[in-house]
């Protein structure tokens, strides 16, 4: 469990770091839509070379965007292979019942492939170089427009930002009650599923018991502290555009363009 | 049921970024009926050395022998449920690992595991209330009613119920009251006597080494830097306070004593000790002045 890097924030001060958490979001999940732009060598290539520039820039060594991608690769193999072997079109190398390999359906499982590892790597890059707290302080900012057609964007990143302090905290919790009914003789993980399942409960109640503790004491904490949400509510750390986040804007337009141009 | 501890190193994450080093070179031998305390700053591997006495880790590299079964690097998670029955595990804040409807069943839940029958555990689980000093009345309540230090004794009883001969406990009076806090460390005591309990306590109390324990384990980022009495380890307050470490209570208050010119033997530990001297000390007096 220790070994979770997805969401793991590293400490650094890079130029990725220091860009406007707003800036990375929205950027993030621009390069996610325009990812589906690519259609060719030319396109995936061009997409590589920039996600390589912003993971060199980030100063963080390329090993922990590759320990990103392990927990999904049985599922990103699986749908290579659904292309490998299901794609039509093109010159047919192999034929099988319903499986059929054809060119086109290689280089297609190829693109399947690299679309997914730079989709990880975007957003392993964006949690890597930014707090939670920056994220969910963002997202806000981001959607405060919508506040106008009554979307509670407040208390959604209210609930994202408490959500995210509390993951490694559950974690503790679950390594630590886990230990506690190991010593009485539990084991996790071994005999049949009856009884696999079984040793799930002495885990779960204790971890919604504390939850709940936890819930009600972090409300009175902040009742207790004036806390109200929206309205009026300043904020201590600000948020600011700097010329790296515009430089950053303008490169993503190019590379939309870029895109365009050199797609089929 | 003695430990053996050889050369024993531990490092959390191994061969990942966040690699870390908790334990090195740590060689220890715990007695059979002992009584052991081990203290240390926060984040000097004490919690880490307990949890590879029964077996919730294993060593990254070295070797330890815990009633009879040997634990390497190699050792099979199988072969560690032998070991957990022999080794009671009080871990800090137990309370947090109840989980059934009721506190019978709760305490139950051990010997149960370790392949005794629902009769004999609840028989156990009875038995084992009573000596934590929990009211008959409360054994068909959740324990999610009880009052805090209900739980924490409702956890323990749970720990014994599996009849250990060496407990562990790691700071188990964190967040009690004095009375309670008293109240506890009694009963641990109570059964290190009666029953020859193999005892290894975690503590920042000092008073309850010098009360209770026989036997000093210090630690300092992750190396063993004491393994001595609380007599001699007490009887040098400059060494502790180097190691940043205090003394007890007694010990404290007869270093201060001494600094006047008060001529005590040797540092007392306990309030009776304290006492015995200074009636020695003021006995020779009167007669001096009778004389
Ligand atoms: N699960 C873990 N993962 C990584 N490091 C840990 C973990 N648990 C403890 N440590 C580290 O190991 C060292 C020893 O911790 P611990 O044995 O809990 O100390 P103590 O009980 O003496 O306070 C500390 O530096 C702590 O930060
Ligand atoms: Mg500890």
């Amino acid at each position: 469990m220790d070994k979770m890097l997805l969401g793991r924030y590293i400490n650094g001060d890079s130029l990725i770091h220091r860009m406007d958490p707003r800036g990375k979001l929205f950027l993030s999940f621009y390069f996610i839509v325009i990812v589906f732009l690519c259609n060719n060598w030319e396109t995936y290539v061009l997409m590589t070379a920039m996600v390589m520039l912003f993971v060199k820039l980030s100063d963080i060594s390329l090993g922990f965007f590759i320990k990103g991608v392990r927990p999904l690769i049985w599922l990103i193999l699986f749908t290579v292979l659904l292309q490998i072997f299901f794609s039509s079109g093109g010159h047919v190398y192999w034929h099988w019942g319903p499986f059929t390999v054809t060119d086109s359906g290689m280089t297609n499982g190829v693109f399947v492939f690299c679309r997914f590892v730079l989709i990880i790597f975007m957003s392993t890059l964006l949690t890597l170089t930014t707090t939670p707290i920056e994220i969910s302080d963002g997202l806000e900012l981001l959607l405060k427009p919508l506040t106008k057609i009554k979307v509670p964007v407040y208390e959604i990143a209210l609930m994202l930002s408490i959500a995210l302090r509390f993951v490694p905290t559950l974690m503790d919790e679950t390594t630590k009650i886990m230990n506690a009914q190991r010593a009485r003789g539990v084991n996790f993980g071994e005999g049949n599923l009856i009884k696999q399942i079984k040793s799930v409960i002495p885990l779960l109640i204790p971890l919604f018991v504390s939850s709940f503790n936890r819930a009600e004491d972090l409300a009175t904490a902040m009742e207790a502290r004036g806390y109200h949400g929206g309205e009026g509510r300043t904020k201590y750390r600000k948020q600011e555009w700097k010329r790296n986040d515009t430089i950053a804007v303008i490169l993503f337009v190019v590379l939309t363009i870029a895109l365009v141009v050199l797609r089929k | 049921m003695s430990i053996h501890i050889e050369k024993l190193n531990y490092v959390y994450q191994s061969g990942t970024p966040f690699s870390h080093r908790a334990l090195t070179d740590v060689s220890l031998d715990i007695a059979d009926g002992s009584y052991t305390a081990i203290i240390g700053h926060t984040g000097s591997g004490k919690s880490t050395l307990l949890q590879h006495l029964n077996g919730l880790l294993k060593p990254t590299a070295g070797t330890l022998t815990v009633a009879g079964n040997k634990i390497t690097p190699e050792t099979k998670n199988k072969e560690l449920n032998e070991l957990r029955r022999h080794v009671g595990f009080i871990f800090q804040f137990p309370e947090a690992q109840l989980f059934e409807e009721t506190v019978l069943k709760d305490i139950a839940f051990a010997p149960k595991n370790f392949g005794k029958s629902d009769e004999e555990a609840e028989d156990l689980a009875a038995k084992m209330a009573e000596l934590v000093g929990l009211p008959a009345s409360v054994l068909q309540n959740s324990p999610f009613e009880l009052s805090g230090g209900q739980m924490r004794r409702v956890a323990i009883a749970g720990v014994l119920a599996m009849e250990p001969q060496i407990l562990v406990l790691d700071e188990p009076t964190a967040g009690l009251d004095p009375k309670g806090r008293l109240e506890m460390m009694e009963m641990f005591e109570r059964l290190h006597q009666q029953q020859n309990l193999t005892i290894i306590l975690v503590t920042h109390q000092m008073n309850d080494v010098a009360n209770y324990a026989d036997h000093v384990l210090v630690m300092e980022e992750g190396r063993l830097i004491a393994d001595s009495t609380p007599q001699e380890v007490f009887s040098d307050p400059k060494w502790l306070k180097g190691h940043h470490l205090g003394l007890p209570q007694t010990t404290a208050f007869a270093a201060k004593l001494a600094d006047k010119g008060v001529p005590f033997k040797n540092l007392p530990l306990t309030e009776e000790q304290l006492a015995a001297q200074l009636a020695e000390l003021l006995a020779g007096k009167g007669d001096e002045q009778h004389g």
